[in-house]
């Protein structure tokens, strides 16, 4: 098989699932997931909890057995097959878990060596090897200090350390970040799309956080009650989903955007007498063309400009503008219609009511 | 007098070290056992489990002056006679064992289930991961625990004296209590608090040393 490589496709995925399904006591957790993941990419699984993505990511670094279906690393068969053959695949694998859970006994060194000495590797080149991942990860000078002396975010490029030590072009990150703070955050994410770069890894990464994903991901799978809703490139995900899961965890990003004051008067209903608030993304295309000044003139309804700024979804920048509309359902969705067909994608935030906007004109 | 309290000094260091030593053996591969079988563990076999559960709950429960002599027919035949300081190591022995076997239990079962799991995910073996991961992460609980035992075990070897097992404590009931030499008793007391205090500063200092 290893002479005709051209035959096997699969070998230029780093992970196919092929309608796997799980369930705990009857009941279902995933369900006909299909999945392929080339190599090199950074896919995000995003998805509100519950939703089965650890049980996803479980399957996927064999800790857990689908009941039914398949998957393939690398080209190999990792599922229904004898554990002493999970285990060789297993080792190519690298984890990285949502608390860095390092050993606390052994030093950061020692912990980095550890995947090298359950595979009984020289301890010299074992030794060698964990100074130059430490380099890699930016922790050089703490080799001989013990976990419990690290902050959370060096913990966690101990941890990547760790995981990528045995050559492991497969890298499965749980919900990392979540006990880090937002800086750390970012400079783990940005660690981890270096070493993506650098060393060609494929990294599959879970979490809540449509935040991170929007940092690192290439693609986007959202899975939603234990299937896969959408999967799509980053931008389209942002910009142009149609789908309510997906833009329900669009929404909380955007939220975070908000003046403090305003998400705390921020209805997820329209009432009566309220204000809508809306969205729209200007992309380099859409970005010229004067829709706000149409909208006025079109539909002769006020508009206030709440806040613009530029937003990124990794290389791609592109503009964002928050506007306020009295309610209406009707010239909304005209607005909205109208928006679409101008290329311009629109999102609504929220509603204010309208005795709200005291305290913001003040 | 002195060369009494020596000899019986020296009989009780060989009694509290040959149980604990061989207890502490006996306990790790008991408790390696039970963490494996046990429903949650890497190897479950839950009826294997509980029957193991139960065959050590009932010993632990025996008080250690009856398994004294219900041990007897044992020690007759493992170590020839019934009666001396050998004879007072088997049940000593027992029930050091059966101690240890439990804080060893309890201290490999305090490890996070996630540090398993990383070694579960980096393909390692069950007896790696029993070995590298939960007996070096629960050491320090380890050593606390069987420096509890140790002086347990010290105060277990004062009712050796009943089978003529010889020791401090068989000493202090012999000569002290019933002959009424109370400066002799006091002088074993304090011989007796000065080893617990040793044992005691010993663990403490290597626990500590252990835990990062």
């Amino acid at each position: 098989m290893s002479q005709m490589p051209l035959q096997n496709p699969q070998q230029f995925f780093s992970v196919v699932i092929n309608h796997l399904d799980k369930s705990y006591d009857g009941i279902e957790v995933l369900k006909g997931i299909n999945l392929e993941v080339p190599q090199g990419q950074i896919l995000g699984i995003i998805g509100k909890s519950g939703a089965g993505k650890s049980t996803l990511l479980r399957c996927l670094n064999g800790l857990e057995q689908p009941s039914s279906g398949t998957i393939t690393i690398h080209g190999k068969l990792f599922t229904g097959i004898k554990e002493s053959d999970r285990r060789k695949i297993q080792q190519d694998i690298g984890n990285v878990f949502q608390n860095s859970n390092l050993l606390s006994r052994l030093t950061v060194l020692e912990n980095v060596m550890f995947p090298l000495n359950l595979l009984k590797v020289n301890s010299k080149i074992a030794h060698s090897k964990a100074l130059q991942m430490l380099h890699l990860v930016g922790l050089k000078g703490k080799e001989d200090a013990y976990p419990g002396q690290l902050s959370g975010g060096q913990c966690q490029r101990v941890a990547i350390a760790r995981a990528l030590i045995s050559d492991a072009s497969l890298l499965l990150c749980d919900e990392f970040t979540s006990a880090l703070d937002i800086e750390t955050s970012l400079e783990i994410l940005e660690l981890l799309r270096d070493l993506n770069k650098r060393l060609g890894i494929s990294i599959i990464l879970i979490t809540h956080d449509m935040g991170v994903v929007r940092e690192i991901c290439d693609e986007v799978c959202v899975l939603d009650q234990g299937r896969i809703v959408e999967k799509n490139d980053i931008t389209s995900i942002l910009l142009h989903t149609q789908n309510t899961v997906t833009k329900s965890l669009i929404r909380n990003l955007i939220n975070k955007d908000l003046p403090h004051h305003l998400q705390e008067i921020l209805l997820q209903k329209p009432k009566t007498n309220c204000d809508i608030l809306v969205r729209l993304f200007f992309s380099s295309q859409t970005a010229g063309e004067p829709i706000i000044s149409s909208i006025v003139k079109k539909y002769d309804i006020p508009i206030n400009i709440l806040f613009g700024n530029l937003d990124h979804i990794r290389k791609t920048a592109f503009g964002s503008l928050t506007i306020k509309i009295p309610y209406n359902i009707q010239i909304i969705n005209k607005i909205m219609n109208y928006l679409e067909k101008r290329g311009v994608s629109s999102e609504i935030v929220g509603y204010l009511p309208q005795d709200g906007e005291m305290a913001w004109n003040s | 007098m002195e060369q009494l309290v020596f000899q019986s000094f020296l009989e009780t260091l060989i009694m509290v070290s040959i149980s604990m030593g061989l207890g502490t053996l006996i306990g790790m591969i008991l408790a390696t056992f039970l963490v494996l079988t046990k429903p949650q563990g890497l190897l479950p076999k839950p009826w294997i489990y509980h029957s193991l559960e139960i065959f050590l709950n009932t010993f632990r429960s025996i008080p250690f002056i009856i398994l004294i002599i219900l041990m007897i027919p044992f020690t007759r035949f493992w170590v020839g006679t019934s009666i001396g300081t050998g004879a007072a190591t088997l049940p000593l022995t027992v029930a050091a064992s059966l101690l240890i076997t439990r804080i060893i239990e309890d201290a490999l079962n305090t490890i996070p289930k996630g540090l398993i799991e990383v070694g579960k995910a980096l393909g390692a073996t069950n007896l790696q991961i029993i070995l590298k991961i939960q007996l070096l992460e629960a050491l320090p609980l380890i050593i606390s625990g069987l420096t509890t035992i140790t002086i347990n075990v010290i105060g277990f070897s004062a009712m050796a004296g009943t089978v003529g097992g010889g020791g401090l404590g068989d000493l202090a009931i012999r000569y002290g209590y019933q002959r009424y030499d109370f400066t002799l008793l006091i002088v074993i007391v304090i011989i007796l608090i000065l080893m617990v205090q040793c044992v005691q500063m010993v663990g403490n200092f290597l626990s500590k040393k252990l835990m990062k």
